[in-house]
């Protein structure tokens, strides 16, 4: 009580109650967080007040913006195009985190014991992460290329048919969801590794005691213990899974001729190769609101399944 | 003793997956390695072979040739050593202010920070792209470093570390007479060393890679980076593939040794903050 009426008097001193060294600071305070807050206004507060008007514009860059209503929301629910873009995301998305979660865990525990050349694999299996996206997906063309390719060739020997991996949805999602688990295990595989090495060495000793197999020592200890790890991972995934354009922008730009766009590829197509941007931030909002809605249905989830020590 | 054979054989089972998955994992790099030394002829082979005809050097030279390579790269050194600078500067001066200092509305000025860590990119690029547009900032420099130089997140995470210094040593200082900056510049950045260098190894490894702002924001070749350069050369320029794999080697190449020399910082910094 005390505490909370003098704080109330303090504020309510306000401004001019500060004391001389108190006025000061604060004056280095403002001046400090001064260049993060004003580059924060500019290029994300502004940008994103900017972003809702223009949503409900047609504007074509040249000439000035046409007010539309909601326009471009309803048309979001009647283009087919963003249904198929949507569509490609999902399958991407979903199969992408869910073999995520469990090669990166496997490789997590298989790296948190006294195996030999345990740093070298961790280096090994984190280099894809660091590797530039753009530099993935032209490496990983070349290995799809259907005639020249190896893995083709490799089919080819296994006595399989030589699939054009990239020219048709089919085949195109299953070859970028394998990039994507390529490029994108090392880094769950470092969360987990850190997670696992947090679980106290005790709790596995005094299993052992009464007497639990290393099967029930993972199930009852290791797995409940690390469901926060891996809720965290999946929210990361699924987030990053959602916004993905680098891979698919090179894979599939030229020759496939856009047969796999995701809704970040359409944004882009529709922003800056239609010149339709109302429209183009329209669909940055769907994504958004989809993105809010996975993240809150999540957290929403967890109370089932996340332990928390 | 069983329990002693059954660890060699777990260990042996656990050595045979990792060897398997880490040939998987490593075998993208050794064939565009490969394949960035051969002969255009070795390349329309349909059973192409590992080991080229003959070592052809000569593609990395090619590469500085058939495109303006050597201008995309010193545009991503440039842009990217900008970029980390700025983030690392701006966002811990600010860490500093929100962690150290009073001042009327700062937790309200945090908050407003915060939210921004929500709203992903592709929400705000339009908006930013017309922004560019008026200042004149498409196909410059500033265009790519500016927009990109004030991370919430940065902030979000060093007032988390500044919030572990205790406040006696702000204190000690101002009763030394010095003021809130040359405290943060003199007594909390050195302090503060391993989390700022695990933050800014993030911020060079997002920023060598990054490409759709790039993508949008410059058109011409002396303002474009390498992610950029390499997706738009494809097909245009770069027909022979051996000297397009060179040139993603090429890229690749100086993140992966300073991957290999500050494993620790970096690792260290990615599981400080669960970013990628």
């Amino acid at each position: 009580m005390v505490v909370a009426s003098s704080l109330a008097q303090v504020r309510r001193r306000g401004r001019f109650g500060l004391t001389v060294q108190a006025r000061s600071e604060a004056r280095w305070g403002y001046f400090l967080v001064a260049p993060m807050m004003i580059g924060f206004a500019v290029f994300s507060l502004f940008a994103l007040l900017a972003s809702l008007v223009l949503s409900l514009t047609s504007w074509d860059v040249l000439s000035s913006p046409k007010w539309v209503g909601l326009d471009n929301y309803a048309r979001l629910f009647s283009d087919d195009q963003f249904r198929t873009a949507l569509r490609n995301t999902a399958l991407i998305t979903a199969p992408n985190v869910l073999f995520r979660m469990i090669f990166s865990l496997g490789l997590a525990l298989a790296l948190n014991t006294d195996i030999r050349f345990r740093s070298f694999y961790r280096v090994v299996f984190f280099m894809p992460v660091i590797t530039m996206p753009v530099a993935i997906a032209t490496i990983w063309k070349w290995l799809y290329d259907p005639a020249f390719g190896p893995i083709n060739a490799f089919l080819a020997r296994l006595g399989f048919p030589r699939p054009e991996w990239l020219a048709n949805p089919g085949t195109a999602v299953i070859a970028v969801v394998i990039v994507l688990l390529w490029s994108g295990v090392g880094y769950d595989m470092i969360i987990f590794l850190a997670g696992l090495q947090s679980i106290p060495k005790e709790y596995y000793e005094a299993a052992q005691i009464d007497g639990a197999g290393s099967w029930r020592r993972f199930r009852d200890i290791t797995l409940p213990l690390l469901t926060p790890t891996t809720f965290f991972l999946m929210v990361i995934a699924i987030i990053s899974s959602l916004q993905v354009f680098d891979l698919v922008f090179i894979m599939t730009r030229f020759g496939a001729a856009n047969r796999l766009p995701t809704v970040v590829y359409y944004v882009y197509e529709e922003g800056f190769r239609n010149f339709r941007m109302g429209y183009a931030i329209t669909m940055a909002w769907a994504l958004l609101a989809l993105i809010l809605v996975f993240t809150l249905l999540q957290f929403r989830l967890q109370r089932r399944w996340v332990h928390y020590a | 003793m069983t329990s002693q054979r059954s660890h060699r054989l777990r260990n042996l089972g656990l050595h045979i997956v990792l060897l398997t998955t880490g040939t998987i994992f490593l075998l993208p790099f050794v064939w565009s390695l490969s394949t960035s030394l051969k002969p255009l002829s070795d390349l329309f082979q349909v059973t192409p072979s590992l080991i080229p005809s003959e070592v052809r050097w000569e593609n990395y030279r090619d590469v500085f040739v058939t495109a303006p390579f050597g201008r995309f790269y010193m545009n991503t050194i440039f842009v990217t050593a900008m970029r980390t600078i700025g983030q690392v500067f701006i966002a811990s001066m600010a860490a500093f202010a929100f962690s150290q200092l009073h001042f009327p509305g700062r937790d309200a000025l945090f908050i407003v920070l915060l939210t921004g860590l929500m709203v992903p990119e592709q929400v705000l690029i339009i908006p930013r792209y017309v922004i560019m547009r008026e200042f004149g900032w498409i196909d410059s420099y500033q265009g790519l470093i500016i927009p990109l130089m004030f991370s919430a997140f940065g902030a979000f995470l060093l007032r988390q570390f500044f919030l572990g210094i205790p406040r006696d040593f702000l204190e000690a200082a101002k009763l030394e007479g010095a003021n809130p900056f040359q405290i943060y510049w003199q007594i909390y950045v050195p302090l503060a060393r391993p989390a700022l260098t695990a933050f800014g190894f993030l911020v060079v490894l997002w920023s060598w890679n990054e490409f759709l702002w790039a993508l949008i924001v410059t058109n011409r070749t002396d303002t474009q980076v390498l992610s950029v350069g390499m997706a738009l050369f494809q097909g245009e320029h770069f027909t022979n593939n051996a000297i397009l794999l060179a040139a993603a080697n090429l890229a690749t190449f100086p993140l992966l040794v300073l991957f290999l020399f500050f494993q620790r910082q970096l690792v260290e910094g990615i599981t400080l903050s669960g970013l990628k």
